[in-house]
């Protein structure tokens, strides 16, 4: 019966929520984000970009602040996306002890600006020899890297043809440019842009791109049985990257804010919870107890009430090492305050319930009576409240970690901002950079502001008429 | 009937200050309502003693000084030979377990948010009595049975939503015998149920009254009822006792002008009143508690008054066995 | 029932509340007239329909309330067919007026009382301020109440007096026709006296046809000449004040158990009878005589058919199977 009665009043509540529109629109936000936090192993290309944010080698094979892929949709050039090709075909030739591998794989080319990077990943065991070679349409092979391998029991190898292909892109481009732009600094060139170009004049400073499949094959020498690389793949930083972009430390922007996002929902959940409680539970006992004890409590609040928050915050990040959870604590020190005054109105009404009186009549202590009739008749008032304080805690979050005070452990919006501010995103036009963490923290703060107010106008006049 | 007092008050008084304004508390003025001014009675054991008056004369306030929800500002209250006017917090715990209220209103005296089990459970949970879930159960169905909700298990799951008023009080009636009182304040319990059901509360309560042996204090303004229900009555009259007695020989034979008043004033269902008009030996109404007449504090409304009445207060004076007025008419 | 004396003649009305959990039965084919110069009582149990079918004569149902049936005659005008605006005009507060339920504790507390009877008189007739005070010292006067309360708030005043002056607001404009929906319900034996006697006196000085509310059977037999007793939105005995308190009672066996349930201050009784139960639900009401789960004399025909009220004597009706086969 108990649980019917539940379920009644839920559906009751459902139906009224139902009718305002906005409240739906935050609750079908709140339900993207909470499906992004648990989808988002599936969504982003770095699931653990929470963990590894500050990590460079995480990042190392994404390109230097390239705009995000759907850039292409708007613009006549087209650039090449980043992509990983694990497929390839495989050769073999054993010459007795030796075996001669040959793995090739092969890259549809069909864009304006080629990618930034084309990085061979694989895993040796051994002492063998890597060679790069590159096979373009023309038919040109241009031989790139010949790599021994120093002994091991298994590393990762990595080659970059952008790093590591410098002289030998320069050499393969030198030869089909006029002798006046030959002299071009080595250092300037960019191997990919001459890799992926016609072979005639220009290469080296005007490229044209040259579109067709590529064939990047790897030759390996083993030179004993057991020696063996596996686990090759070729990882393309392209000219556009990811949803989102990178930033100038080649960070993922789509996977950091939507890492951002649990983050977000665990500061501004977990300090309106917290702060909200403290609030109700202080306004209730201010309100029932009464008296001197009233005053009192009343006075500490106006204290509380006439502290600003945010200097505070920004005082107490700076002298702490600031971590999430110092800060949860710390900004529910602040929010409490934001229930208490109306709580306290409202408990000083319930307080005058006849049932009250009948409950003191039977003999309950004042604790009974705040935690068991007075409170939970707040209950609703509280969620509605707490729903309005999320976007808060989001937003001072923000603010703290903006002045590169936040937890240095995450990732959250507010510190994807700082590093856009500070990496100069605005200047140098990286506005892939600065406007989603902005606009996922207005986004959020809609959210919950939606569901609050819905919720406001459907529990407020039940609680008056009850 | 005759047996031991099981509550005694004495000269009670209940004074609530009035908000002054700034001028007032510079010259050091305070005025009070004075909601109950001096009530001395007392109630025998397995009594049902009455309190009636019009609205706003105290009897309210007296129930809930017997219940200890306030304090008395002067006078005292000895229940079973002790005095109880100024009790700690664990005396008065136990006190509540021997005196218990039933509230005017069943729509507010009893959560909304409870379900009737949950409101029969509270009690036993604050006085630790029952040990187990099962045990206390028990003591719910006894108590349901006795206020004939019957079946006690169709009604315990229930919100008070989803009883009728008659129902409600029924469990807020339980909800006092759950403690086994001895004694139960019962402020207007049938004024907010409908007429049809008022009679089989009144017959319940008094049911429950004999089989338990149990004293009431019944607070009303309806004097019909009060004959019916009780067996002494005491008339108040801002915030003073005026007229004491047996029920029956203070609506036959009553003599202080108010207590005719009210008498009079009661409607009945008897034919062919339609076409007259009802005369109510009384004038204006009722003056305001912060500003009670001198003298007798009903004599701008008494039509027999005299000059003595303007200046002396009358004490309450016994005129026949047990029956006492306070009125300067008793020659 | 005809009679070229009714004032005010109501005919098979049903009015029904159309909320999520149904169709509320709250008036079922209720019909009666008003003599002129007469007071009517109507009297049942809490939710059984009173206010809701004074209401429809004012066609003032709130929604989701809704007239859906029967004829509403005052002098012989149909007003079912009225425009708001007519009902406005013409009939609301000039024909036939209302003391409202609890409408005492309805006056605004900021505004003084003399603005407040000015603002209601002035939103039904346009009326020159002076006149329009004239007229409202008059009837304030004429409820017992002196000139200067109108620059009173209403929280100085009593509630008694506060009733007078919703009283007093309720005849401004003339009608013919008064409703006082339970006037004295809240207010206390002497005060209640004091308000009876009020609106039996303006009765008579005024030649007002008064429609009398009241849960209390005692109360009703102090002002109704004529009595209408309503169970679960029906109506289920009509008879005059002399029929239903004098030595023969009431028929009904509802009526019947209710009187016997009020109690009286000159006899001691050792029990009071009461009428086990409580009132079905208007959503879904029980079939054939509504009354019947709780009836002590219940007929296997009391559960399937619906009685209609027969005139059993001269004015005096019943609606009851029992007592229309004998
Ligand atoms: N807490 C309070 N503070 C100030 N005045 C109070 C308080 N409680 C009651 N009073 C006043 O004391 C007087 C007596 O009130 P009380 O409630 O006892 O009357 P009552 O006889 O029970 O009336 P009713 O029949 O309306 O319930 C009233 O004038 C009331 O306004
Ligand atoms: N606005 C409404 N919406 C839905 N149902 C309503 C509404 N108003 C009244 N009702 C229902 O109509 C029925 C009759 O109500 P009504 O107010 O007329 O009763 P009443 O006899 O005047 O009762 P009371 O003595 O409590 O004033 C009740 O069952 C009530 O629940
Ligand atoms: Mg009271
Ligand atoms: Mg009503």
């Amino acid at each position: 019966m108990k649980w019917i009665d539940i379920k009644a009043g839920f559906k009751d509540f459902w139906n009224e929520f139902k009718n305002v529109k906005f409240g739906l629109f935050g609750l079908i936000l709140l339900f993207i984000f909470i499906l992004a936090v648990f989808l988002n192993p599936y969504i982003v290309p770095f699931p653990e970009a929470s963990s590894r944010w500050r990590d460079i080698t995480y990042w190392e094979d994404n390109p230097v602040s390239a705009p995000p892929v759907w850039v292409n949709w708007f613009s006549s050039t087209k650039r090449a996306p980043s992509l990983i090709i694990r497929e390839h075909t495989f050769s073999e030739e054993k010459m007795r002890k030796m075996k001669l591998t040959r793995t090739i794989f092969e890259y549809e080319y069909s864009y304006d600006l080629p990618p930034l990077d084309v990085i061979f990943h694989g895993y040796a065991k051994g002492s063998p020899v890597i060679m790069l070679n590159i096979e373009r349409p023309d038919g040109r092979i241009v031989e790139l890297v010949r790599r021994p391998i120093s002994k091991s029991d298994g590393k990762i190898v990595r080659i970059s043809i952008a790093k590591d292909t410098r002289i030998e892109s320069y050499n393969f481009g030198a030869k089909y440019e006029s002798p006046e732009q030959n002299r071009i600094i080595r250092e300037m060139v960019k191997p990919t842009s001459i890799l992926f170009s016609e072979a005639k004049e220009g290469i080296l400073v005007h490229p044209t791109p040259l579109k067709g499949a590529y064939k990047i094959i790897a030759e390996i020498i083993l030179p004993s049985e057991t020696d063996v690389v596996e686990d090759v793949y070729l990882s393309l930083s392209g000219s556009v990257s990811g949803w989102l972009g990178t930033d100038n430390s080649k960070r993922d922007i789509w996977s950091g804010v939507v890492a951002g996002v649990k983050w977000a929902l665990l500061i501004g959940l977990l300090t309106a919870f917290t702060a909200v409680s403290i609030g109700v539970i202080y306004g209730v006992m201010s309100a029932y107890l009464g008296g001197w004890r009233d005053s009192l409590m009343q006075r500490i609040f106006e204290l509380f009430v006439g502290i600003p928050l945010l200097p505070v915050l920004i005082v107490m990040s700076a002298i702490f090492k600031p971590s999430i959870w110092i800060l949860i604590i710390m900004m529910s020190c602040f929010f409490w305050v934001g229930p208490v005054k109306t709580v306290r109105s409202m408990g000083l009404q319930i307080k005058e319930e006849t049932y009250i009186e009948a409950a003191r009549a039977l003999g309950s202590s004042s604790s009974r009576i705040i935690f068991k009739h007075m409170v939970p008749l707040l209950i609703p008032y509280s969620f509605a409240s707490m729903a309005l304080y999320v976007p808060s805690a989001i937003v001072y979050e923000a603010s703290i970690s903006l002045l590169g005070l936040g937890d240095s452990t995450i990732v959250t919006w507010g510190q994807i901002l700082h590093d856009a501010l500070t990496g100069g995103a605005v200047i140098n036009g990286l506005w892939w950079w600065v406007i989603p963490p902005g606009l996922f923290i207005a986004l959020m703060g809609m959210t919950f502001a939606f569901i609050g107010f819905a919720m406001d106008k459907i529990l407020h006049p039940k609680l008056r008429t009850r | 009937m005759i047996s031991e007092p099981i509550l005694k008050v004495e000269n009670l008084k209940e004074w609530f200050p009035v908000r002054r304004t700034i001028a007032q508390i510079l010259k050091g003025e305070r005025t009070w309502i004075k909601a109950v001014d001096g009530i001395t009675f007392s109630i025998n054991q397995g009594e049902i003693f009455g309190l009636v008056g019009e609205s706003g004369c105290g009897k309210t306030t007296t129930g809930k000084l017997i219940m200890k929800l306030l304090e008395p500002s002067e006078g005292k209250i000895i229940f079973k030979g002790k005095d109880v006017t100024h009790l700690e917090a664990d005396k008065l715990k136990e006190y509540r377990r021997n005196v218990q209220m039933v509230f005017q209103d069943p729509y507010a005296s009893i959560n909304p948010r409870f379900r009737a089990q949950d409101v029969l459970e509270e009690p036993l949970i604050i006085h630790q009595m029952g040990e187990t879930r099962a045990e206390r159960e028990k003591i719910i169905r006894r108590a349901l049975e006795e206020v004939r909700l019957i079946p006690p298990e169709e009604f315990m799951e229930r919100f008070p939503h989803m009883l009728s008023g008659g129902q409600r009080q029924r469990v807020a009636t339980a909800r006092t015998l759950v403690l086994s009182p001895s004694m139960i304040v019962a402020d207007e319990p049938v004024s907010m149920i409908d007429l049809s059901t008022r009679a089989e509360i009144l017959h319940m309560m008094k049911t429950v009254q004999r089989e338990l042996g149990l004293t009431y204090l019944y607070v009303t303004h309806d004097l019909s009822t009060a004959r019916y229900f009780t067996d002494r009555i005491a008339v108040m009259y801002l915030g003073k006792i005026v007229e004491m007695g047996g029920a029956d020989e203070i609506i036959d034979n009553a003599f202080h002008p108010y207590t005719k008043a009210l008498i009079a004033a009661v409607c009945e269902p008897i034919p062919g009143k339609s076409n007259t008009i009802k005369e109510v030996p009384i004038k204006g109404e009722i003056p305001s508690a912060a500003n009670i007449p001198s003298g007798c504090r009903f004599h701008p409304r008494c039509l027999y008054v005299k000059p003595q009445c303007q200046e002396d207060e009358p004490i309450l004076k016994e005129i026949d066995l047990g029956h006492q007025v306070a009125c300067h008419l008793i020659s | 029932m005809a009679d070229t004396n009714d004032i005010l003649k109501v005919e098979n009305l049903k009015i029904n509340f159309f909320t999520r959990k149904g169709k509320v039965y709250a008036v079922d084919d209720v019909s009666f007239s008003l003599k002129k110069g007469e007071t009517l009582g109507l009297v049942g149990e809490s939710g059984c329909g009173k206010t809701t079918t004074v209401l429809g004569l004012m066609k003032m149902i709130p929604p989701p309330g809704k007239i859906t049936g029967g004829r509403i005659l005052i002098k012989g005008e149909d007003i079912i067919p009225l425009s708001e605006d007519e009902m406005r005009e013409k009939i609301r507060w000039e024909k036939i007026s209302m003391v409202f339920q609890g409408a005492m504790n309805c006056l605004t507390p900021v505004y003084t009382i003399g603005k407040q009877m000015m603002e209601t008189v002035q939103e039904h007739k346009e009326m020159e301020y002076l006149q329009a005070k004239k007229r409202i010292i008059n009837y304030l006067n004429l409820v017992g109440l002196p000139e200067d309360i109108i620059r009173r708030y209403p929280h100085e005043l009593s509630g008694g007096m506060k009733q007078r002056v919703v009283i007093a607001t309720a005849l401004f404009l003339e009608p013919e026709i008064v409703i006082c929906d339970e006037p004295t319900t809240a207010l206390d034996v002497v005060v209640q006296a004091q308000i009876i006697n009020l609106i039996k006196r303006l009765k008579k000085k005024l030649g007002l046809s008064v429609i009398f509310i009241t849960h209390d059977l005692a109360t009703e037999a102090e002002v109704a000449d004529r009595l209408l007793v309503m169970y679960a939105g029906k109506l289920v005995e009509i008879g005059t004040n002399e029929q239903i308190y004098g030595k023969r009672g009431p028929i009904h066996p509802y009526t019947e158990k209710l009187l016997k349930a009020t109690p009286r201050l000159h006899e001691k009784v050792e029990e009071l009878s009461f009428i086990p139960g409580t009132p079905p639900d208007l959503v879904d009401p029980p079939s054939g005589c509504r009354f019947h789960p709780r009836c002590l004399e219940v007929m296997e025909k009391c559960k399937k058919d619906i009685p209609s009220l027969i005139e059993v004597e001269p004015g005096h009706w019943i609606a009851c199977w029992r007592n229309t086969n004998d």
